[in-house]
This record gives C-alpha cells, sequence and structure tokens, in this order.
C-alpha cells in the first residue's frame, strides 16, 4: 500500500476509481427530533487518501464522522467498510475495525502518562511498566514523535498531546483516522509540524478525514474535498480543481464579500474621544502579567493572540467574573474610577457588557424562549429590574434586538437551541446588548458561526463604536480582527507586546508579534 | 453487526407526537385514568368523602413540595426539609407548654426555621459546599439540638392552643382546612414563579448557572433565599401536621422516608433534577398520582411493604420515562454539530 502515495502528487492517489473504497456511506441520513442533521450524503474513502469535509457549522459534517466513528447510528442509508455493510453499536466496534477519530477536545487521561494513555483500554491485566514504556517509546520514534513516554499528559503541550492521541490510534492499528479541527489550538509551527505527520500517516496508507474551519488548511493538506451544506452532499471534487472562493460559494450557496472598515488614524480620534477604560499592569497568577492597555470611547480595539495568551483571561477580570491578584494585581480604572469587581453583576451595573467566547457553556439559558433569554438579562440590571415580569416589556426589548441583529427565528418564543449557530451568538450578543453598555468585549465573536453570518456580525460590532461605545474584540481569526479593529494589541504569555494601528496592521505582521 | 440499517424513519413516528408532551402532562393523563380506573373498579373510591380524603392526606406533602420544589428547579436540593418542619415546631410546642402564647410560638417555629434555612443557604452559597452534604449534615444537627432540648419522640399540642390546630383539623364548608392551605400555597408559589422576575431567575440559575452569573444574576443571595424559602413551606407543612396529628414527631426526621416521598413527587412531576425544568403543577401532579395510588391501596388493603416497593418502581419509571422523552445525549450530540 506504501508505494501508492507520493508526497508530490496527491491527485495521483486522488482518483482510484478502479479501487475499491474502504469506506463509504451511501444515502446517509440522520435525524434528530424530526430534524434531518445529515440527509442523503454519499461519502467514500480511499487507502492514502486525505479527504476534507468542509460546510458551516450545522452542516453536518461532525453528525457525518460521528456516524462513521459509531458514536451515534445511521437513521437511514448504507455504511460499508471494504466493501462490507456494517452497523456499529458503539466507538469500540468502529476502532476494532480500524476506525478511530481524533477528537476536538483530546480525550486522554490527563494524570497517566503518555505510554499509559496510548495503551489505554488495550491493557493486559497485569502490565510492566518498563515494558510499556519500551513498547510506546518504539512506537513514538517509528512515527518521529518527541515525547517522552513517562511523562504524565498533564505536563505536555498541545501539539505532543495530539501526538499521544495519534500514536494511540497507531497502537490500535487504525487505518481510517478522522481528525475534528485538530490544528485549532496549536501555533503556526506545530501546524507545520502536524501537516508533515498527516502525510507521513498518508504515505503509510492510512486514509484520513480532515475537519477544519480554516479552509486554506484543507486545501494544502487534503487529496479530494467533500463540501456539505444543510445536511446535504453538495460536490466531492479533486482538491486541485478547488479554490477558496470556490469552496466558500458551495459552503454558503451565495457570494460573501469581506468588508474592511475605513478609518481614521487612531490619534486624531483619541484627541476628541473619552478615555473609558484604562487597564494598567493587571497580573493574575501566571496567566496575565502586568497587561496594559486602554480604550477610548468610539473605536474597535482587536486583541490578537495565541491560546493561553491570557486575551480572555483580561476580558474577564475586566468583566470581574475573574479575580485579579489581591496584591499587586494592578488597577483597572473606569473613567478614571479605579474599581474591582467581585462579581460581573457589578460590572454590569457600571455599564460594561462581555459576550462570551463559548455560548454552549455560559452563554444563553437552553430551556428558554428566545425572547425570554434577551429579557432576562435585561432584568437582571440595575436600571431594567422590576419585580413584577411585563410581557409588553419583554416583547417591547426582544424585537427591538431580533430587528436590530437580524436574529432570523421564525418565531420569537422558539426555544433557543432551535437556532443555527450564528442566530444563537446574535441572540448571546443580544443578551449582552439589552443591559445597554457603554464598553462591550467580544470574545470570539464569531466561532462557530455561519460564514454568512460573520459579516452582519462585524457591521453590527462596528455599529455600536459608532454609537459612541467603547468595543473590545478579542479573536483568534485574524482576518476579523483586521475587518472591525480601529486599533490592534497582540498578547503573548500574559502581556500586550504590540500595538498597531488598524490601518497599518498586516496578518503577517500581527503573527510574528504574537509568537515570538 | 452485518445488516444494513433499517431505512425506516416512520417506525418510530407514532411515537414523535409524545415528545411533545410534557412529563408533567403524561403524569396527569396517567393520573387521571387511574381515577377512573379506581372509580369502576373500586367500591367506595369515588365517593365525596373519600376523594376529599385523598386531597388532605397528600396536602402535607404537597406544601413540601412545593419547597422542595423551588430549590430543585434551582439546580439544588434540600434534604432538611422534614427536619426544618418537625424540630422548630416540637421547640414550639415545648414553648406553648411553658407558657408561651401560641401565636408567638408560631413566630418562634418561623424564626428557627428560615434561620436554619439560612444557615443551609450561606453554606451552600458562599462557603460553596455540595447542598446535598450541607444539608444532610443539617438535618442530624438540627434533630440532635431538638431532641436535646425536648427529650421525647412525640410532642403533644397542647389543648390550651386550639387555634394552632385550626389549620389542619378544621374544615370550611364541608372542605377539610389543609386543602385550603395547599392551594393557597400552590397558587402563591405559581404567582412567584411566572410572575416576578426572582422566580425566573430562580430558573435561570437551575438551567445554566455559568450564564445566569455572566449575566448579572446574584447568585449567591438567591441561593440563601431559596434554602429560606424552603424552611418556610417547611413551617407551613409543620402548622398543618400539628393540626392533623395533634402532635409533632420528631422521630420521622430519622426514622421515616418522608424526604424520599417529597423528593418523588417533586421529580414525578417533571422537576427535573438538572434544574430549570418544571414547576407548581409538576408538584400538584406529583402528589396527585402518588395520592391516588396511596389512597386505592389502603382500600384495597395493600401492605405497606409492597406499597414501598411499588413507590420505588414509581419513581424509577419516571426517571426513565424522563430520559425516553427528552434523550439529552442527542439534543447535546447536535448542537455540537
Amino acid at each position: 500500500m506504501n508505494k501508492i502515495a507520493t508526497l508530490d502528487s496527491p491527485a495521483a492517489v486522488a482518483a482510484p476509481t478502479s479501487r475499491q473504497p474502504v469506506l463509504s456511506v451511501s444515502g446517509g441520513s440522520k435525524i434528530y427530533g424530526g430534524v434531518h442533521a445529515i440527509e442523503g450524503v454519499d461519502f467514500d474513502l480511499y487507502a492514502g487518501e486525505v479527504h476534507a469535509l468542509v460546510g458551516e457549522n450545522g452542516a453536518g459534517k461532525s453528525t457525518l464522522c460521528k456516524a462513521v466513528a459509531g458514536a451515534i447510528r445511521l437513521t437511514s442509508g448504507t455504511y460499508c467498510v471494504d466493501g462490507h455493510p456494517v452497523d456499529f453499536q458503539s466507538p469500540r466496534d468502529a476502532l476494532a475495525a480500524g476506525i478511530c477519530m481524533v477528537y476536538q477536545e483530546t480525550s486522554l487521561v490527563p494524570t497517566m502518562t503518555a505510554a499509559q494513555n496510548i495503551e489505554l483500554g488495550n491493557e493486559k491485566l497485569l502490565t510492566r511498566f518498563s515494558t510499556l514504556n519500551i513498547q510506546a517509546q518504539q512506537l513514538l520514534q517509528s512515527l518521529n514523535f518527541q515525547v517522552d513516554p513517562a511523562i504524565p499528559v498533564a505536563l505536555l503541550g498541545t501539539a505532543k498531546r495530539q501526538m499521544v492521541e495519534i500514536a494511540r490510534a497507531i497502537y490500535n492499528k487504525a487505518r481510517i483516522i478522522i481528525f475534528d479541527e485538530p490544528t485549532a489550538s496549536l501555533t503556526p509551527e506545530e501546524i507545520i509540524h502536524f501537516f508533515n505527520l498527516v502525510r507521513d500517516l498518508r504515505a503509510r496508507g492510512v486514509a484520513i478525514i480532515y475537519i477544519s474551519h480554516a479552509l486554506e488548511e484543507s486545501l494544502k493538506i487534503s487529496d479530494r474535498i467533500t463540501v456539505l451544506r444543510d445536511g446535504k452532499l453538495v460536490i466531492t471534487a479533486k482538491t486541485s480543481e478547488m479554490t477558496r472562493e470556490k469552496l466558500v460559494r458551495y459552503m454558503v450557496g451565495r457570494e460573501i464579500t469581506q468588508t474592511y472598515y475605513a478609518r481614521e488614524g487612531a490619534k486624531e480620534r483619541h484627541h476628541r474621544a473619552e478615555k473609558v477604560l484604562v487597564v494598567e499592569n493587571v497580573t493574575m497568577g501566571a496567566v496575565v502579567k502586568n497587561m496594559s492597555f486602554s480604550v477610548y470611547a468610539g473605536e474597535v480595539v482587536g486583541i490578537a493572540g495565541l491560546i493561553g495568551s491570557g486575551r480572555t483571561e483580561i476580558a474577564k477580570i475586566i468583566f470581574g467574573a475573574l479575580k485579579r491578584n489581591l496584591i499587586n494585581g494592578g488597577m483597572i480604572y473606569l473613567r478614571g474610577k479605579p474599581v474591582r469587581y467581585r462579581v460581573p453583576k457589578q460590572a454590569i451595573n457600571d455599564g460594561i457588557g462581555y459576550v462570551t467566547e463559548d455560548r454552549k457553556q455560559n452563554g444563553f439559558f437552553e430551556t428558554m424562549r428566545i425572547d425570554d433569554n434577551i429579557y432576562l438579562s435585561k432584568l437582571a440590571t440595575k436600571a431594567g429590574f422590576t419585580f413584577l415580569l411585563s410581557s409588553a416589556a419583554r416583547n417591547k426589548v426582544a424585537s427591538y434586538w431580533i430587528e436590530r441583529l437580524k436574529i432570523a427565528a421564525l418565531q420569537r418564543k422558539a426555544r433557543i437551541v432551535e437556532l443555527s449557530g450564528g442566530n444563537q451568538q446574535k441572540v448571546v450578543i443580544a443578551k449582552s446588548l439589552a443591559q445597554d453598555p457603554s464598553i462591550i468585549i467580544f470574545d470570539e465573536p464569531t466561532r462557530g458561526v455561519d460564514v454568512g453570518t460573520i459579516p452582519e456580525i462585524h457591521a453590527q460590532i462596528r455599529r455600536l463604536a459608532d454609537e459612541g461605545k467603547a468595543v473590545v474584540v478579542i479573536s483568534s481569526y485574524l482576518p476579523e480582527i483586521l475587518a472591525v479593529s480601529d486599533r490592534v494589541l497582540v498578547a503573548r504569555l500574559g502581556r500586550i507586546v504590540a500595538e498597531f494601528d488598524g490601518a497599518t496592521a498586516t496578518e503577517d505582521r500581527i503573527m510574528y508579534a504574537a509568537i515570538h | 453487526m452485518a445488516t444494513v440499517i433499517a431505512a425506516a424513519p416512520g417506525k418510530a413516528a407514532p411515537w414523535r407526537g409524545l415528545n411533545k408532551l410534557s412529563q408533567e402532562q403524561v403524569v396527569g393523563v396517567i393520573t387521571v385514568v387511574l381515577l377512573i380506573v379506581f372509580a369502576v373498579a373500586l367500591p367506595g373510591f369515588a365517593t365525596t368523602q373519600n376523594i376529599l380524603g385523598l386531597i388532605r392526606s397528600i396536602s402535607i406533602l404537597g406544601i413540601l413540595g412545593l419547597g422542595m420544589g423551588l430549590v430543585v428547579i434551582s439546580r439544588g436540593i434540600d434534604l432538611s426539609e422534614i427536619a426544618l418542619m418537625a424540630c422548630p415546631w416540637a421547640i414550639a410546642l415545648i414553648a406553648i407548654d411553658r407558657g408561651l402564647p401560641s401565636f408567638w410560638a408560631a413566630v418562634l417555629a418561623l424564626v428557627l426555621a428560615a434561620g436554619i434555612g439560612a444557615v443551609n443557604g450561606v453554606m451552600v452559597a458562599f462557603i460553596e459546599a455540595p447542598a446535598l452534604f450541607v444539608t444532610l449534615a443539617t438535618t442530624l444537627a438540627i434533630y440532635g439540638a431538638a431532641y436535646w432540648i425536648a427529650p421525647v419522640y412525640v410532642v403533644y399540642a397542647n389543648h390550651a392552643a386550639p387555634e394552632l390546630l385550626f389549620f389542619g383539623h378544621a374544615s370550611v364548608l364541608g372542605i377539610p382546612m389543609p386543602i385550603f392551605v395547599f392551594a393557597a400555597a400552590a397558587l402563591v408559589m405559581h404567582a412567584f414563579l411566572s410572575c416576578t422576575s426572582i422566580g425566573r431567575f430562580i430558573y435561570a440559575q437551575g438551567d445554566n448557572p455559568d450564564t445566569a452569573r455572566l449575566s448579572g444574576i446574584a447568585l449567591r443571595p438567591q441561593t440563601v433565599l431559596e434554602h429560606v424559602l424552603v424552611a418556610v413551606f417547611a413551617w407551613l407543612a409543620g402548622l398543618v401536621w400539628i393540626g392533623q396529628t395533634g402532635s409533632m414527631q420528631t422521630n420521622i426526621v430519622i426514622n421515616g422516608t418522608q424526604i424520599f416521598d417529597v423528593i418523588l413527587v417533586v421529580v414525578l412531576g417533571g422537576i427535573s433534577l438538572v434544574g430549570g425544568r418544571g414547576g407548581v403543577f409538576s408538584v400538584v401532579v406529583g402528589c396527585a398520582l402518588i395520592g391516588t395510588l396511596l389512597n386505592a391501596f389502603t382500600i384495597m388493603d395493600v401492605n405497606s411493604e409492597v406499597q414501598n416497593i411499588i413507590r420505588g418502581i414509581v419513581l424509577l419509571l419516571a426517571i426513565i420515562v424522563d430520559n425516553w422523552l427528552h434523550p439529552r445525549d442527542e439534543e447535546t450530540a447536535r448542537q455540537g454539530d
């Protein structure tokens, strides 16, 4: 099998029509609560091929992969491995057939060593650690992974954990590996290394399904690309015939243009505007160290930086959701007045808003209707509180924000979980804006949002600044930072290490500052 | 393993409509069906006297269930509710014996109960100890303290305090007072939960405490309030209890299975232990189902061991039905897409 794969010409591998696919799904459908998550999807995968799966959130990528990996069962359709129909009851069955999914959130046991994790689920009754470590070492070396098998996984970085996951997949004799957003938390260097690894696996004849939000990555690494939209198959094509523009068009079904907002120089603006928020030497443990910056009314400040740079933490400190060090913790001034919040409620009453980076975790109330979600956060403010509920007040605030943010809901009585990712995010934004903040911090405002909705959210962010509010946007997606920001700050290792004017910032310069 | 997956989404279709039924509606329907079956099959069941007796018998359970329901909606639990009902009242009855007027004795019981409730709340909210253990510990502490003050298992109400007995003993227009008390408590609770913002905040806390905190809801004072309200409902239940039995038994705190019955009616009616779901109606239908079963068993002369077994099975069935109607895994799986 090894001989068919050559690194330079993936296309040569990509169209093996004569051979039998190692995996094929035909007419695959999965219904959740009456709604098709995927509908009649055909998908196939050949040995020694990287097959990228792209689509917006909710397009059905994860559902398809979960079905392939045995985590869920298809409602209808045929699923064949090596030409034989299969019906996996659990991921274990799929694993036995050589199918392994490497999840977004790594599924390793942090307190166990790398070697133990690799063997996890296949332990013999008695294990000798020395033998285990030697075996693991051999495996890791054969894969060219620089990981010490005797180190607990908790002490390894994200990239190395991923290596352990992959080693585990190989140990389990996986012939088909599914990567779900593998590069989300890797640094650029680590991504390059990871790509080499994927190519290496491909050369060994492993079939790979690759899911990523970053279209550039899919274009770079894959042999074929399948686009899903609204649970249906749009196209499966050779990567060599694809471009980014074409992909976006297939994904969204229409043209998307990225709007960059015109800005004046920071100096003139700051001359007029009020300095609303000053963060001075704020320190929290080892995560945020002497972070300093300020935000003016009427501007959008973008904060870029890798995961772990302290950008989310500083937002939560300002908002009162995290506490900075009591001694030498630095100062935060709100319109010149020093503040230190114990709970978010105090920050909200002072006019600070925070739009969470993880809406499923702490963005909305899933049992409640859209309008109740919005009304409730207004009630939670000092100005908006009334003891008795009023449906007139609820309708008023809910319709205003539903209209202003163009939340596409059939009815505002719909439960929020029935909405698409983009509309959910808009409700989360509405929840915060309904509290009438004068400083708004957006943390990853378009994470998990459909491509088509992203420009709408950017327009809303700009509109807030134009209305004279101070806006902070934290994002790992650089085009987003560049699109909305008047000023760009770069965080690294808990500090602000660089500042650019929005007009002069480029992706390269920001990235350079973020990692050096 | 080697079979083609059946292409029959239609097979599940007849049940799909049931998904739209909430658990309380399902329990309500079952109760009505049982009522009809028992009315036809059991002589003496469908008499006014028996039905009034049935409702009267579940009034105390219902009042306790309202308090427990409130705290469970907020994703908490309060195992000390029976202790909060029995012990302050036991002390109050002894105070009446020593000459305290019955009104002030009732106030004393209320203050004691609410005070302990506040301690529960502070421990849970500010010290962030798990509610399960805090309230288990206070149960023992309250029981110990009450027994220390009143070293008898049954404290009888003094006959000089007839006004205390009114709420449990008397009848108005032929309807026993406990029914009025339960109905009033249910109405007040319903108004609180569905018409006030604090009621909505309690649902919000149960739905997602993290979101509630980030939305600016003051969770800690709210948690204290919830535990104080549980104590107030326990106090009210104790008032009815004294009227019905003419005494307060402190040994029910550790001997009885009362607290399990309270959790049973709460969960049965659809106030899910994950929080944020259900309401007053859940408690009412849960009580109605349990009351109907117990009443029918009494008429059929089923012994108490069998009754316990059936109660246990009903609770298990309620949990299974809840899981089956709301497959949370698939829902979350879909969100993760």
